[in-house]
């Protein structure tokens, strides 16, 4: 490391509270460990200096050296080296960070959350037999949701942070991030296509477009022939294969769905299923909030529904 | 082509595991190989037992700097780095 590229890195970790040395940007991260620590940052500090490293290759390398440590990214804090993405990631999660960076952790309200008769036994079953498994180790429903609003449940220990959340004999426990986000969950163990599963329900998902099958699809259209469903395709597409009852999305079909109420079911299909997905998305951004789009296309339809519907 | 790949993995796991044995006598070392070039790595090793996450975590990336650099290294990332005592 030459002597002006330790003196600039020295610049910078003096004069800013936070720096965080990443590979591209906070807008545009070019690598996903940079992305989870600039996103922990932008949730906890409005404000803080950022280098990226792609853009110098100098300081790429003397980074390096200077913290003695071989990844990127690096955060500082206060001018001391802090760690990588994985020492933030726990730090975050068990407050350190925020008390590194004179934060108080938020407190978070206790999220509401409504477990099934038939999820809280299966819920329990799967307690009773970690527990059988592994006596020793605490045993708590962990209920995960993302910034995606992907959820995902596991059995875990507790971990500091946490958030407990009593339902009947239950616990479940939440990192802060996903309780913020779990208000009014609703958890439920339904049959499925592959056997039983757990559902969750969370109603501050922000709406997306739906999925749904051509034998689902067929039997709504059996309870209900008047039901908003849209053929993307062109015409001449439609000449040869459509299924009874869609519409053609032209111009004036376009007109007509926006003077509809933005709860209305709206069902879009194509050949396979790829542009009605824009389609409905389009909708979906356009306010409408139910919104399914038909998987597999008028060409699922021929095989699974109609086979009086020619393929092409 | 898979089993190749598998191959080239698994012997820079073993490489890995060997350069944190050597570098910290005695510790029980953990190598899992996510996707190509990227690692899980767990360690285990008494002498962690005065020293802060950062500095544990130092000393295994010490003993594994040649095989993490260059533009072309073995090992891209460690996705996962855990020590313990």
């Amino acid at each position: 490391m030459d002597e002006a590229t330790r003196q600039k890195i020295d610049r910078e970790v003096q004069n800013h509270a936070v720096v965080l040395f990443m590979k591209g940007t906070p807008q545009a991260p070019r690598c996903g460990f940079s992305a989870t620590v600039a996103g922990i940052l932008d949730e906890l500090v409005g404000d803080y200096q950022t280098v990226d490293v792609l853009s110098d290759s100098k300081i790429r390398d003397a980074i390096k050296e200077y913290s003695d440590w071989p990844t990127i990214p690096q955060l500082y804090i206060k001018g001391e080296f802090v760690g990588g993405c994985d020492l933030v990631r726990e730090m975050y999660e068990n407050g350190e960070l925020h008390e590194a960076l004179g934060l108080k952790p938020d407190a978070v309200e206790l999220p509401k959350v409504v477990i099934s008769t038939g999820a809280d036994s299966a819920l329990r079953e799967a307690l009773a037999e970690a527990t059988s498994q592994e006596p020793d180790a605490g045993h708590h429903i962990r209920v995960e949701i993302g910034a995606d609003f992907q959820h995902a449940l596991s059995i875990s220990d507790k971990k500091p942070r946490d958030v407990e959340v009593s339902v009947g004999a239950l616990t479940l426990l939440f990192d802060p991030p996903s309780a913020r986000r779990a208000n009014g969950l609703s958890i439920d163990y339904v049959d499925g296509p592959d056997g039983p599963a757990f559902k969750l329900e969370n109603p501050n998902e922000p709406p997306r477009v739906k999925s749904v099958s051509v034998q689902d699809l067929a039997a709504k259209l059996r309870e209900n022939s008047q039901l908003e469903l849209f053929d993307v395709r062109s015409q001449k597409e439609r000449d040869q294969a459509q299924v009874a009852g869609s519409k053609l999305l032209d111009r004036p079909a376009q007109d007509y769905i926006m003077t509809l109420d933005k709860g209305t079911p709206l069902f879009f299909m194509c050949h396979h299923g790829q542009r009605s997905q824009q389609a409905a998305a389009f909708f979906l951004s356009h306010g409408f909030s139910n919104v399914y789009n038909v998987s597999g296309g008028i060409d699922a339809w021929s095989l699974e529904v109609d086979s009086n519907v020619p393929r092409y | 082509m898979t089993t190749a790949l598998g191959g080239v993995g698994s012997s820079i796991t073993t490489q890995i595991q060997d350069a944190i044995v050597q570098s910290l006598p005695g510790s029980e070392v953990q190598v899992t190989c996510g996707s190509p070039g990227h690692f899980a790595i767990s360690v285990r090793w008494a002498e962690f037992a005065n020293k802060n996450r950062l500095s544990c975590q130092r000393l295994v990336y010490k003993a594994i700097a040649h095989l993490m650099a260059g533009d072309r290294a073995p090992v891209h990332a460690v996705d996962r780095l855990e020590t313990s005592v």
